[in-house]
């Protein structure tokens, strides 16, 4: 008797979708390392169908209606063909390819739809299939798109460049088209919530997302946060879905919003995320704050604390000096920490958000001259007032301070031109009398918003 | 005459695509939890860390109105003078 049939049925008995699904996953179990290779040794090529039809639905103990029945041997003798490709991979053949690998999961995949879309229909209960078999056709796909690559540059050599770029990830999307069809089979179920696909939407949607920022295809995305918009009202609240599937789609709509520079909106959705996210999953942590941090430095000029970033060393690296260097009003050390960290930062797409944090540097660079100017007479026993009108050649002062050349003439257009794009982004609030070459700050403890002076 | 040795030459120096083996998943990817869900007192935020306060204590403020103060401003005195000198 092959375990697999034995797991299947125990799967549809108790109604267990992760357990069904578990029967699917193309790769050994710690318990049973080996569950593949009996399937396989199960049966041939030539009877399959036969077989797994006794096995599966033979004896009294599990009653299945027919047209699923069909849709089941359909799937699983998609699966048994598959697992015959992986172990010829496994075993190194030579014939053996994650090309065809990736094929023969596609088959099981579009098996799967056809169980859901066609008259058997599959219940909703069974659900956690639909996203093992696409997680598994997404890591076939970039597999099969590797050694397509190493065989295509091995073999031809010079291929022109432009078909190369295409091809480049031509299993990958072919997947995510794959995958697409189960979005929509997930979203467009008119069945009633209880035993609706519905359920299956945000599962579906982060395989999507994963799928498109991988083919560089973040605009795609696009398509389907408008589709769930569009079916909101008949979605069940997020609350209402397991955390592991929402803290990874606020993740991800997050990072949409903050690479179209909706830092604010950004903020919020990965906000979200960090606070529901599991305290123990380290590096969706530490991915979630890569961009969070970011965000806080734009919309609210907040950095952040040792506490923060102590479990993550690689982040504390990333985002500290940049951190001292700005909160010390240190332009020449910010723009050094800036190119240090330039390859990382590009890579992250964070550089140009962590750019702005030149402005807030400066912002307390002159802050300082402002502080360091003191007071004026009090006048008749009322509280000292700083001193408000500050000479432009104070800041230029400061500026030629931080560094260290001599030769460093500092322009006192280039500081108006400095000061006067402060102003504007309302980091500091006043205006330059330029007949004068002084700088009148806004009085009562407000020439610096949100500073405290 | 001399190109057909060229030639060889080239062929027979010509490298071997180096057949790195490549990560299938990008560090930067976001993981499957292991669990599907959990309660909030396995959240990052839990209810008792919001209770004192919620998480003010992990942003700060980005200046600093350090000890130094003093320092600075003498520096910037000086650096004044050179500044008017030049200009």
């Amino acid at each position: 008797m092959c375990s697999i049939a034995t797991k299947f049925k125990d799967a549809y008995v108790n109604g267990s979708g992760p357990d069904l699904a578990a029967v699917l996953t193309p790769i050994g179990s710690p318990e049973d390392p080996t569950r593949l290779r009996s399937f396989h040794e199960f049966s041939s090529a030539e009877y399959i169908s036969k077989d797994l039809s006794y096995a599966l639905f033979h004896g009294k103990s599990l009653k299945v209606p027919k047209a699923e029945q069909t849709a089941w041997l359909d799937i699983f003798a998609a699966y048994w063909e598959a697992v015959d490709e992986i172990l010829q991979c496994e075993d190194r053949r030579p014939n053996a390819s994650v090309v065809t690998v990736f094929n023969a999961w596609k088959k099981v995949a579009n098996a799967l739809i056809r169980g859901y879309s066609g008259s058997a229909c599959l219940p909703a209960w069974t659900l956690p299939c639909l996203y093992t078999v696409g997680k598994y056709l997404r890591t076939f796909a970039i597999n099969a798109d590797i050694e397509a690559a190493s065989r295509g540059t091995a073999g031809i050599g010079f291929q022109e460049d432009l078909s190369a770029e295409v091809e480049k990830n031509g299993n990958l999307e072919e997947a995510a088209r794959v995958i697409n069809r189960m979005f929509t089979l997930c979203l467009n179920d008119r069945a009633p919530i209880e035993e609706s696909r519905k359920w299956g939407i945000y599962d579906m949607t982060n395989l999507l997302f994963k799928t498109y920022f991988k083919i560089n295809s973040v605009g795609l995305t696009k398509n389907l946060l408008r589709a769930i918009k569009a079916q909101s009202a008949d979605l069940p609240p997020p609350s209402a879905f397991p955390k592991s599937q929402i803290v990874t789609y606020e993740y991800y709509v997050g990072v949409i919003h903050f690479l179209e520079e909706n830092y604010a909106e950004a903020e919020e959705h990965l906000t979200w995320a960090w606070k529901m996210c599991h305290r123990d999953a380290i590096k969706n942590r530490e991915l979630i704050l890569t961009y969070l941090i970011p965000c806080h430095l734009v919309t609210t000029h907040t950095l952040p604390s040792k506490a923060l970033l102590a479990p993550f060393p690689k982040l504390e690296g990333l985002f500290r000096p940049l951190s001292n260097c700005i909160r010390k009003g240190d332009l020449v050390g910010f723009d050094q920490a800036m190119s240090a960290g330039e390859d990382e930062f590009v890579k992250r797409r964070i550089y140009l958000p962590l750019e702005r944090g030149r402005d807030i540097a400066l912002r307390n660079l002159f802050r300082k001259v402002y502080l360091a100017g003191g007071f004026d007479e009090p006048k008749d026993g009322q509280p000292p007032i700083r001193r408000t009108r500050v000479h432009v050649n104070e800041f230029a002062a400061a500026l030629r301070l931080g560094s260290s050349a001599e030769r460093w003439r500092v322009d006192t257009d280039e500081v108006e031109c400095l000061l006067s794009n402060l102003i504007y982004k309302g980091l500091m609030k006043g205006y330059i009398a330029r007949e004068r070459g002084i700088v009148v700050l806004k009085k009562g403890g407000s020439a610096f918003p949100g500073t405290g002076v | 005459m001399s190109n057909p040795t060229t030639q060889k030459n080239d062929a027979t120096e010509q490298p071997q695509p180096p057949q790195k083996p490549q990560v299938l998943e990008e560090d930067d990817e976001f993981e499957d939890f292991p669990v599907e869900d959990w309660p909030q007192e396995e959240a990052e935020q839990t209810a008792s860390s919001t209770a004192n306060g919620g998480s003010e204590h992990l942003w700060e403020e980005s200046w600093d109105d350090d000890d130094a103060a003093e320092d600075f401003s003498k520096q910037l005195q000086e650096e004044l003078k050179k500044v008017e000198a030049s200009a």
